[in-house]
């Protein structure tokens, strides 16, 4: 299991702001092998800092990241695979000797890391592009090069960060896949997103992080369960100031009138309801990840 | 030390096979190669063409070896005047008693014709004049014109390479600051691998470029042959030129990478490297310098100072013989800097090189714990 506690980061301020910048106030979550944690957050709530740290490419200021019960070793993260926000890789350098290269430095033998390299190729339909220069790819390519090099080494943990920014749909779907295919594996795959659909459709849980804080994580569900979910009603036709005394908001478009509540007795509604009128839409209304997401940070 | 070498391993395969190092190191080879055959163009023997009329040739070969004479005979002192006036002789002996020339005679000609022709005359009269022998009580200067002009070549081709190795080494940082790739790689090497990967990997290169030089310089020189003119030692001032290479590289090269990991684009980087670019031209133009005055104070006094030891004890070791413990000396005291810089650089390098953004302050890098 991942597990990130309580970290702290402040970035050092310039003249107009001596006290500098606090990114991150103390953020905790834990992932476990096999689960997809999708982390969401507005720009500047601290996602990227808090990859960054795991990554133990920023130091944190007070907090402490572990893995299998043991605070994260240098060694350990040699077998995480790691993509950053800005993507980077050699613009010069030929797509199949980059993934290579980048699995020789993760501790692969050469045989390994070319074997690594032919198969993830294949599998992200890039064998042509194999010899080709990393600035000669489309976008799209470039980022499944960059794919390839976060997965190369058959990591133990995923970390990406915008791992979908800028794909097209197929791609989107591809990467998916991937992602999917790792995690049944037992890996833990940890990524950032702003196309909240798709992180409810992917992940077993979310975090959602505003002002360096994480102010609602857990599975999907869980959160939603949280949320008072909306009781929404439509009857056509009833009888004028039928709802008169129930809770919640009636609207009215032509003959249907639309009443929507988060409390009170539904039996008690749906009797009064049907009294009233025809009663065409009775059901609960789940929240979807972007309204908790707006509750949560709001 | 894997990773050491790996990234080693990736600056020298990359950089080999762009079109740009071939062409410069195949451009450098073809200009010293040109060089070592210069002389034979430019200071090439003296030749004189020289006529008679009515006259004996006079032995000038024989009392100067070096210079090159050619004899033609004119019929009367007219068609003599004529050929000089024209000049397709340089002087006319006529008689055996006159030289006529256009102008002033050359001055070592008209000594070279006048001595002689005293000792023909005087041999003809039976007196026989030894020649005087001649000894240098100073110090052996035979090789001074080969040993300046080795030492002056030295400069250049030292400074060129450093100041072009140190600038790939500020570019290559910068380029996987800015483009982030330095998040991925220092997840799996250390900073010090990074870098002294990348120091290492452009140095070979470097080494490559020096040996290319030195090779096709020797075998020029040996086919022009100048390498006749080679001073004694020629091994050692070798082998000192790539000692002082590695140091003076290995010195520069770890200041670069420190300053040039503080900024983000490759726009920033002159501006960032401009006092260490001005340190390598300072030194190149103290070793300059002490090309034209070898054995004077400033030249002595900077062969002991480093990184300017790195460019000028090169130069003193190929212009004059300097005391090996000197020579001791001076090393030293570069290794003693190419340490310190190496503790430096790695620390300004590995607090630097993640902060991207904004030029990082040398001073806050230097501050923070």
């Amino acid at each position: 299991m991942l597990e990130i506690s309580e970290l702290r980061k402040r970035f050092a301020g310039g003249p107009d702001s001596p006290e500098g910048k606090l990114a991150l106030d103390g953020i905790s979550f834990a992932v476990r092998p096999g689960e997809m944690f999708g982390f969401v957050g507005a720009n500047g709530a601290g996602k990227t800092t808090t990859m960054r740290i795991i990554m133990g490419v920023l130091k944190s200021d007070a907090g402490s990241v572990s893995w299998r019960d043991r605070p994260l070793s240098y060694t350990d993260r040699q077998k995480f695979g790691y993509m950053p926000e800005e993507r980077g890789l050699y613009q010069k350098m030929r797509a199949g000797e980059q993934i290579e290269y980048f699995g020789r430095l993760h501790g692969l033998s050469p045989e390994a890391a070319k074997q690594a390299t032919d198969d993830l190729l294949q599998r992200l339909g890039l064998t042509e592009r194999r010899n080709d220069t990393v600035e000669s790819l489309s976008l799209g390519n470039q980022q499944r090069v960059q794919l390839a090099v976060a997965l190369v080494h058959d990591p133990e943990v995923l970390i990406l960060d915008e791992p979908f920014s800028g794909l097209d749909p197929i791609a989107v779907d591809a990467l998916a896949t991937a992602l999917q295919e790792r995690c049944r594996g037992g890996v833990p795959v940890i990524f950032s997103s702003h196309q909240l659909e798709l992180v409810e459709r992917l992940c077993d849980s979310v975090g959602i992080v505003s002002a360096g804080r994480m102010v609602a994580s857990g599975t999907v569900g869980e959160l939603r369960a949280a949320e008072s979910s909306t009781l929404r009603v439509v009857v056509r036709a009833p009888a004028p100031g039928w709802a008169d005394g129930l809770p919640g908001e009636v609207t009215v478009t032509g003959d249907r009138h639309v009443l929507l509540t988060a409390d009170g007795d539904d039996q008690e509604i749906l009797r009064r309801a049907m009294k009233a009128g025809h009663v065409e839409h009775f059901g609960v209304e789940q929240p979807s990840l972007t309204e908790i997401f707006k509750e949560a940070v709001a | 030390m894997n990773g050491l070498m790996l990234v080693a391993g990736r600056e020298i395969r990359t950089h080999l096979r762009t079109k740009a190092f071939l062409i410069s190191l195949a451009i450098t080879a073809v200009l010293v190669g040109a060089l070592a055959f210069a002389p034979k163009f430019l200071g090439g023997p003296e030749s004189f063409t020289l006529g008679t009329v009515h006259s004996q040739q006079l032995p000038l070969q024989a009392a100067a070896p070096d210079a090159e004479f050619e004899w033609r005979s004119f019929p009367d002192e007219e068609s003599a005047r004529k050929a000089v006036l024209a000049g397709d002789v340089d002087a006319v002996l006529v008689n055996g008693t006159k030289v006529i020339s256009d102008g002033e005679i050359d001055s070592q000609l008209g000594v070279l014709m006048q001595s002689t022709n005293r000792e023909v005359k005087l041999g003809a009269a039976g007196v026989q004049i030894p020649p005087l022998t001649m000894e240098s009580v100073g110090a052996d200067t035979r090789y001074q014109a080969a040993r300046t002009g080795i030492a002056v070549v030295l400069v250049l081709v030292l400074f060129m390479l450093i100041i072009g190795q140190v600038m790939t080494v500020a570019m290559g940082v910068v380029e996987e600051k800015g483009s982030r790739i330095v998040e991925i790689l220092l997840s799996s090497v250390r900073p010090w691998q990074l870098l002294g990967g990348k120091i290492i990997g452009l140095g070979v290169l470097g080494l490559i470029n020096l040996a290319t030089i030195i090779v096709v310089g020797l075998g020029a020189s040996f086919a022009s042959g100048f390498a006749a003119e080679f001073p004694p030692g020629m091994a050692a001032i070798v082998a000192g030129v790539l000692v002082w290479f590695v140091l003076g590289y290995a010195f520069f090269a770890t200041m670069a990478a420190a300053l040039s990991s503080l900024v983000s684009r490759q726009e920033e980087v002159g501006n960032v490297m401009s006092p260490l670019t001005m340190l390598i031209m300072a030194a190149y133009f103290v070793a300059f310098y002490a090309t034209t005055d070898p054995t004077g104070t400033v030249a002595t006094v900077v062969s002991f100072v480093p990184p300017f030891s790195s460019m000028v004890m090169p130069v003193r070791m190929a212009a004059v013989e300097v005391p090996l413990w000197e020579v001791g000396v001076s090393v030293a005291l570069m290794v003693l800097a190419v340490l310190g810089t190496l503790s430096f650089g790695a620390k300004v390098y590995e607090r630097a090189v993640l902060r991207t953004g904004a030029r990082v302050k040398l001073g806050e890098v230097l501050r923070a714990k």
